[in-house]
């Protein structure tokens, strides 16, 4: 059984599709990844998970039943527009927040204090929230996503705004998150995150799911056309073959794609053939982002789009 | 409906509000200025800055002279030095040559007022007063009666009227009033409980406009703070709205315990710091009753206020919204004071039953008289009505605007949020 199951999502806010019939799974124990552009519709996405948007239609299903307030009680989420509230001290603010999701008590108190003490922030717990530098703040806020232990992490945009420690520090705790058995959704527009550290992924555009499944299998699916080499010589001709769709100069490599999998001996065959010396010929090397273009097009085609008024 | 969710909102919003400087010091400081300004125009009035006053008075009667010279030596504010009055026995004509040489007196201020009193006076009572200003209704009216008293005096001397007959025509008319209640009879009405109903009434409409100014730039702050978001993946908007509704709702009214309490405490026990013949009936039922009706009061307030704080941005964006509003609580405010002169007006009866303005004038009137039971029962339910169709609404809006920011939304745009699902 899939730990989280979306099916057919669909929202409209006036004349925008922010999202058209989005499907994907989430399995047991995996780190997911929502990927797309901004504006893409993985906010509202999202939010649809979360229960604070109505969808149109289509339905979230936690562990084979509709998603309701015990998914919401399991549940850790940090919005991608973050925020707390300010006058409040970080102790109190953390204890607010594991109680409205039914957990209080010494326990999670100490619970909050060995936090605090990770964050080395255990001086700060009477400071007010204000008082305390933006990382600091961020620091809190994922204290609070984290600290009624839930069994769903959901992450928007976890990385942006953080310096390059700080996301050291986050990486590790949703690694560590990860062997204890939970399931993390993070939405992120950089591929190199979701590449490193998803086992699945879903990309969209447009509010329409483009691509979903094991990262590994997709990389796989997508590799086999795939070929990146290194050599010496002339591939001018490779232009002219028949069974190659597309060369790409990436400087210190060169991207080949032939249009049936299982072309790829072929192709080595005929560069060998033709006395050029291949230095590296890999044909299971394809990144998120070239498999993202591939989907999505280029990146200026879709510059002017704007943004969902409601995001 | 209620559950740990909302108490735990509710538990931050009081600790939130009750455990603020600001909270304190206008819970202790209102009475406080009440007291002031109470205080300050009793002594403004009390005030009347007319010592050191010096008159002369010239007479063409002797007899009058005389009376004028007993009867204002008996009164305290001659004894005490305050004014001093000189008389004379003089004719019209000397006068003219007295005031012509002593103008410059009243000019300097060695003299307040020269008055002449001539012989047709007892036919007309016709005085003339001298001075520099006329306006000075204090010394008009504390002379005047002592004046008058020895014209009637002189009038009445020679014509064999009783001393009897002579008192009873100097009597005014003295209006005793009394209020007839259903349950307890005839009782001497003293003004007591007009001075109820209006501070009664000031509270509610201070209060009422205090917690919604105060739960609105809450629920703009929590929107700009963007904490509602994350508030709302485990606490759903409806929770959120009835706990900040009830969490500000209780502190209202334990604020108005606060206030109420010292008023209690003094008609309870019936401590003697109120003027003298000043009785103030009032039930314990009514004391409850207006808590009650304050707190329904709150509720409905309060959850407009944060119905307009959770469509705008900033306070400053809001202020248009809340002006109307405003009228809500002011105009029924005004209504209340319409009271004072006449209780049983119908603009505050026909008030009294319709919503939101029922909140404010029904318990000014029930301090007042004797409201018809239907009356009562009618405006309760209206209230409770007005909560009930007003909140479906509110917490559409509510629940739609705490997740939108951008430019200040139009009320075409609010309006079609209480279509959209989300």
């Amino acid at each position: 059984m899939h730990a989280l199951e979306v099916k057919n999502l669909s929202k409209r806010f006036g004349d925008v599709q922010a999202v058209d019939d989005a499907s994907f799974v989430v399995p047991e124990g995996s780190i997911f990844g929502l990927i797309g552009r901004n504006g893409a519709g993985k906010t509202t996405t999202i939010r649809m998970m979360m229960n604070i948007y109505l969808p149109d239609s289509g339905e979230v299903i936690l562990r084979g039943a509709k998603v309701g307030q015990d998914f919401r009680s399991s549940v850790g989420y940090l919005p991608e527009e973050r925020g707390l509230y300010k006058k409040m001290k970080i102790i109190d603010l953390l204890m607010f927040f594991a109680e409205i999701k039914g957990k209080k008590g010494d326990n999670v108190k100490k619970r909050a204090l060995d936090f605090l003490e990770k964050f080395s922030l255990t001086d700060r717990q009477n400071s007010k929230l204000e008082d305390l530098s933006k990382g600091n703040q961020q620091k809190v806020q994922f204290i609070a996503t984290i600290l009624h232990d839930p069994e769903f992490l959901v992450l928007d945009e976890p990385f942006t705004g953080l310096d390059p420690i700080n996301i050291d520090i986050l990486k590790d705790i949703i690694l560590q998150l990860k062997k204890a058995g939970k399931v993390i959704i993070f939405s992120t527009h950089l591929m190199d995150f979701a590449e490193k550290m998803c086992d699945h992924i879903a990309m969209i555009d447009n509010g329409k799911i483009i691509l979903s499944g094991s990262l590994k299998e997709l990389k796989g699916q997508h590799a086999r056309r795939n070929i990146s080499i290194k050599y010496e010589g002339d591939i001018s001709f490779l232009n002219d073959l028949p069974m190659v769709e597309k060369v790409t100069d990436f400087g210190n490599a060169t991207g080949v794609r032939v249009k049936e999998p299982g072309q790829s001996q072929e192709l080595l065959k005929l560069l060998v053939g033709k006395g050029v010396i291949v230095k590296s010929f890999n044909a299971n090397e394809i990144s998120l982002q070239e498999i993202f273009i591939e989907h999505a097009g280029s990146e200026e085609k879709e510059e002017k789009k704007s943004e969902v008024q409601y995001v | 409906m209620f559950n740990f969710r909302v108490s735990a909102v509710l538990k931050r919003e009081l600790r939130e509000r009750i455990m603020t400087k600001s909270f304190i010091i206008s819970t202790l400081a209102l009475p406080l200025i009440m007291v002031l300004i109470f205080g300050f125009q009793y002594l403004m009035l009390s005030m009347e800055g007319d010592a050191g006053t010096k008159i002369f008075i010239a007479s063409e009667i002797d007899g009058v002279t005389e009376g004028l010279r007993e009867e204002f030596a008996q009164r305290s504010w001659v004894k005490n030095g305050d004014y001093t009055i000189t008389y004379q026995t003089m004719s019209g004509v000397d006068f003219e040559k007295y005031l012509e040489q002593h103008k410059s007196d009243v000019l300097s201020g060695k003299v307040t007022g020269i008055m002449f009193v001539p012989a047709a006076v007892l036919q007309d009572k016709k005085i003339s007063y001298y001075s520099k200003s006329t306006r000075n209704l204090n010394l008009e009216e504390k002379i005047s009666r002592v004046i008058n008293r020895v014209f009637i005096d002189n009038y009445f001397k020679d014509k064999n009227i009783s001393s009897q007959d002579i008192r009873y025509a100097r009597i005014n008319v003295n209006f005793n009033t009394f209020k007839i209640t259903k349950d307890e009879g005839i009782k001497k009405e003293s003004g007591g409980n007009l001075a109820l109903a209006y501070i009664f009434s000031f509270l509610l409409y201070i209060s009422l406009l205090m917690m919604g100014g105060m739960v609105m730039n809450s629920v703009i702050e929590e929107k700009t703070n963007r904490v509602c978001e994350v508030i709302l993946s485990s606490v759903s908007a409806r929770e959120l709205m009835t706990g900040k509704i009830l969490g500000s709702a209780l502190t209202g009214l334990l604020q108005m315990v606060v206030w109420l309490t010292p008023i209690l405490v003094v008609i309870g026990f019936k401590l003697p710091v109120l003027p003298v013949g000043l009785v103030i009936q009032i039930s314990t039922w009514q004391v409850l009753y207006f808590l009650l009706n304050f707190f329904i009061g709150l509720l409905t307030f309060v959850g407009l206020y944060a119905t307009v704080g959770a469509i705008f941005n900033t306070p400053q964006e809001a202020q248009g919204a809340v002006a109307p509003l405003m009228m809500l609580i002011v105009i029924p405010f005004l209504i209340t004071i319409s009271l004072i002169k006449n209780p049983t007006n119908t603009l505050a009866e026909v008030a009294s039953m319709i919503p939101f303005a029922s909140i404010i004038v029904m318990p000014a009137r029930m301090t007042l008289i004797d409201v018809p039971l239907w009356q009562f029962l009618l405006s309760f339910a209206i209230n409770v009505g007005t909560i009930l169709a007003l909140f479906p609404f509110a917490g559409k809006i509510y629940r739609i605007g705490i997740l939108r920011t951008g430019k200040k939304p139009q009320l075409k745009e609010v309006v079609k949020w209480l279509k959209m699902t989300h």
